[in-house]
């Protein structure tokens, strides 16, 4: 008597109704925010994204992306508003400005210039 | 031509070092100093003591504002520092981040209040506009905008390489008023 009481305790407890940590209007928001909080870095740890922390300041981070989501805001701009407050080293990718061009392009510069020492060997 | 070769392999790697140096090597950088201009955000919070409200529109002129909380340490640490930039005159207002608010007061009356004014940031939505990481950070506001943002201890070392020579550059005049 007392397992089935317990058990028709259990059907009624929070434990089998769990409620998701974040509300969303749709299920495209609920797919953006998840894959934002995997492409900013948490300010606050050495190397972790906003998913992996519990950081108070990534805690404040997480609700500043639902609200900017529910604004209407893209993808750009939320990864903006923050890069703007927390600096550019927030973001996983950069992408390709003044503060990165040479790690794109010194690759391809070496490359060259390898190539055309190379070539002017040959003819020595 | 073996000379010219010779010579090409010593230029090319001192050319690339000095590039990088040059180019790359950023001259401003100290540990969590940030140099970059930008607005101070808009905000309008209630104030630690009198629960009156305070907008960035009250705050003019140039002053001080440091991030502190009950729960930080560090900002104990800190405490000493900013008791006498107030003694030199130097308004700073306090940024009361994600504390109870009877425990700062009781906080400050343990030790001593160096703020002019203190804003009580309960949520933390003015420190999150002001990109503050945790407690404690200071900022140098002139003319609602930010022109220096320190993230750690503000103590004389730090005042003397980050704020001072700042304060000189833009010719700072102290806000007395508040």
């Amino acid at each position: 008597m007392i397992k089935y009481s317990f058990l028709t305790l259990l059907l009624f407890s929070n434990f089998i109704m769990p409620e998701s940590l974040y509300n969303f209007e749709n299920a495209a928001d609920e797919k953006r925010f998840y894959s934002l909080i995997k492409e900013i870095r948490c300010p606050k740890c050495t190397s972790g994204s906003l998913a992996s922390s519990n950081a108070p300041v990534s805690i404040d981070i997480k609700n500043k992306i639902i609200e900017l989501i529910k604004d209407g805001k893209s993808d750009k701009e939320i990864k903006e508003y923050i890069a703007s407050r927390f600096g550019s080293s927030v973001l996983y990718n950069p992408g390709f400005n003044q503060d990165t061009y040479i790690l794109w392009i010194a690759p391809f510069v070496i490359l060259l210039i390898a190539l055309s020492t190379y070539i002017f060997r040959r003819k020595v | 031509m073996i000379t010219l070769l010779r010579f090409i392999i010593f230029v090319i790697p001192i050319s690339l070092i000095s590039f990088l140096y040059f180019f790359i090597n950023d001259n401003d950088y100290y540990p969590g100093a940030d140099f970059k201009v930008s607005d101070m955000p808009a905000f309008e919070l209630n104030s630690l003591y009198e629960n009156s409200v305070v907008n960035n529109l009250d705050l003019e002129g140039s002053y001080l504002i440091n991030v502190w909380a009950s729960w930080c340490i560090t900002c104990r640490i800190e405490h000493g520092f900013l008791v006498q930039l107030n003694s030199q005159n130097i308004p700073i207002i306090g940024l009361n981040y994600k504390d109870e608010r009877n425990d700062a007061i009781e906080w400050l009356g343990k030790y001593k209040d160096p703020y002019r004014l203190i804003i009580h940031d309960y949520s933390g939505s003015l420190a999150l506009d002001l990109g503050v990481t945790g407690a404690p950070e200071t900022f140098l506001i002139k003319n609602g905008k930010i022109i220096a943002h320190f993230s750690g201890e503000v103590n004389k070392r730090v005042w003397g390489d980050v704020f001072a020579p700042v304060i000189k550059k833009e010719k700072v005049v102290w806000n007395d008023q508040i």
